[in-house]
């Protein structure tokens, strides 16, 4: 049976789209037939990260409106042949997206046996955001370690409980997971930041992973490849463990401890 | 759930209603007339056609007749209508019934009333719950017809899930008990008293519809805003540290927000 999962944060900024990218490759890497779709219609970052961005002839806006058929708009990833990418469009607004469309576009990705179908939500709370996650089934919800985040993710998971498909017809509520990003632990030692424990404390839902702060990230959306790809780095190590979390496996949490880097390394600034 | 219950002829609901108590110590209707007519000070509107219920537990076992009929012509009299009678002895069940009056079995709680109204005037009034009869026209599920709840008070809202920024709870009519974490942002609201048992952030107001004795009650209690009955506090300068992160509860004193401790005294 497919799911349906929405990256989702109410902020902008705090990582959605790469969590999105790096996700959804993650699961295809391990052999999953992943689709993302990009629900920020007018602005279009996905396809850049994913680095399909001149492959781009149709897009989600398209298909609801009937104008190109899945096929036609689907882009098959340059790494993964079981990862699709659905862009969204970068001409139109948010309202072009009709509930009745979307859930067309979801049920006929279904029907492709997609095992796995990533929406990566658009920032805020409107239009966009609303239809990139009333068909979820999970939530992935992606916090910085920053009060106004924290903030806007608990308000994004009010929305959920109220909004939803799930929530509106009474069955089983949207499975939500915590995701962490651009955690920094020695800024939290320096009281800097909060800590995942405080952030868990207020948004009391379970925790799938922290992603550290890294360059890595940059490097990666530049170069239009997921971070996931920069093997060795932490942040791809993380976001295996998040995939690896969300299938069932057990992995122990890491980067959250801060290390005082030791004398040799502080002498010949490795790292 | 069943279909529309408005689409159905009749709909069948406990419902409770308040009537008065006419707590007899003679069965004399003179003696009663008498009485009354003195409570009344001979104002016609004193009784506003509330039911009554005739309860002759107090004399039941001496009093060989009982005249219902005066009774009730007397009661109604005085603006009181007769609906039931409690404290019966078997022998007088076939006259109550034949005059149309139902039968409370007023399961106990009455004693001591009687015990103190004993002393006083031949009629006393008390108010009591009535639960109205039920018909059973039809098998609906329905729970065994055990003696209807003494007081049936509105039950209290109670919600298990946390309230999240931007969300906001009404409890209309009736007390608010939430059982996970109101965060930031959100708003709880109660006509009646607000209980949190979780960590409390976002803005409290019990008390919605005027009750000035309605309260705020938290087992870690660190709101950015509560009211009781209109009247509103705001912590800009946080809530006092003293009070924050431990049992508490918020009253209104005066026209202050007064908070106190719940673990300092006992």
């Amino acid at each position: 049976m497919a799911r349906i999962i929405v990256v989702t944060s109410g902020k902008g900024g705090v990582g959605k789209t790469t969590s999105s990218a790096s996700f959804s490759t993650g699961l295809a890497l391990r052999g999953h037939k992943t689709a993302v779709l990009d629900f920020d219609v007018g602005l279009r970052n996905l396809d850049l990260i994913m680095g399909c961005e001149r492959r781009v002839v149709y897009d989600l806006v398209n298909v609801v409106n009937g104008e190109a058929t899945l096929n036609q708009a689907l882009i098959k990833d340059k790494h993964c042949d079981n990862l699709f990418i659905l862009p969204a469009s970068q001409t139109r607004d948010k309202d072009a997206l009709s509930e009745d469309g979307i859930e067309r576009v979801l049920n006929e990705l279904v029907k492709m046996d997609f095992e796995f179908i990533i929406c990566d939500s658009p920032a805020g709370i409107e239009h966009g955001a609303l239809m990139a996650l009333t068909f979820a089934d999970e939530a992935l919800i992606v916090t910085n370690p920053e009060v106004s985040s924290v903030r806007d993710s608990d308000r994004i998971l009010g929305i959920i409980q109220a909004k939803s498909r799930r929530a509106q017809t009474g069955g089983e509520p949207v499975k939500e997971h915590l995701l962490i990003t651009r955690y920094s632990p020695k800024r939290v030692e320096n009281d800097e930041m909060l800590s995942y424990q405080d952030v868990q404390e207020i948004l009391r839902i379970p925790l799938i992973g922290i992603i550290p702060e890294s360059e890595s990230v940059l490097h990666a959306s530049n170069q239009g490849n997921p971070a996931i790809h920069f093997k060795g780095t932490d942040v791809a190590e993380a976001y295996e463990d998040v995939v690896a979390r969300f299938l069932g496996e057990e992995r122990p949490l890491r980067f959250t401890n801060y290390e005082k880097p030791g004398l040799l390394q502080r002498l010949f600034g490795t790292k | 759930m069943s279909k529309s219950p408005s689409s159905l002829p009749i709909e069948i609901k406990i419902s409770t209603v308040v009537a008065i108590s006419a707590i007899l110590h003679s069965s004399d209707p003179i003696a009663i007339d008498a009485a009354l007519k003195q409570m009344t000070g001979g104002v016609s509107d004193f009784f506003d056609d509330e039911f009554a219920v005739i309860d002759v537990g107090a004399i039941a076992a001496g009093a060989t007749y009982i005249d219902w009929r005066a009774l009730v012509d007397l009661l109604k009299k005085y603006r009181l209508n007769a609906v039931a009678v409690r404290g019966a002895t078997a022998e007088m069940i076939d006259a109550i019934k034949a005059r149309g009056l139902a039968l409370d079995d007023g399961a106990g709680g009455d004693r001591a009333r009687e015990d103190v109204a004993a002393a006083s005037a031949a009629v006393t009034i008390a108010p009591v719950q009535l639960s109205a009869p039920a018909p059973a026209p039809q098998p609906a599920p329905q729970p065994a017809p055990a003696p209807a709840p003494q007081a049936l008070a509105l039950p209290a809202m109670i919600v298990d899930t946390p309230v999240r920024a931007g969300q906001r709870v009404y409890a209309r009519g009736c007390d608010l008990i939430i059982t996970a974490a109101v965060n930031n942002g959100a708003e709880i609201i109660a006509d009646g008293s607000i209980h949190v048992y979780a960590p409390m952030h976002g803005r409290a107001l019990a008390g919605a519809s005027g009750n000035a004795e309605s309260r705020i009650f938290g087992l870690s209690l660190q709101p950015e805003l509560v009211s009781i009955a209109g009247v509103y506090r705001t912590f800009d300068d946080g809530f006092p540290a003293e009070l924050a992160r431990q049992p508490a509860q918020i009253r209104l004193v005066g026209d202050r927000i007064d908070i106190s401790s719940l673990t300092s005294h006992r």
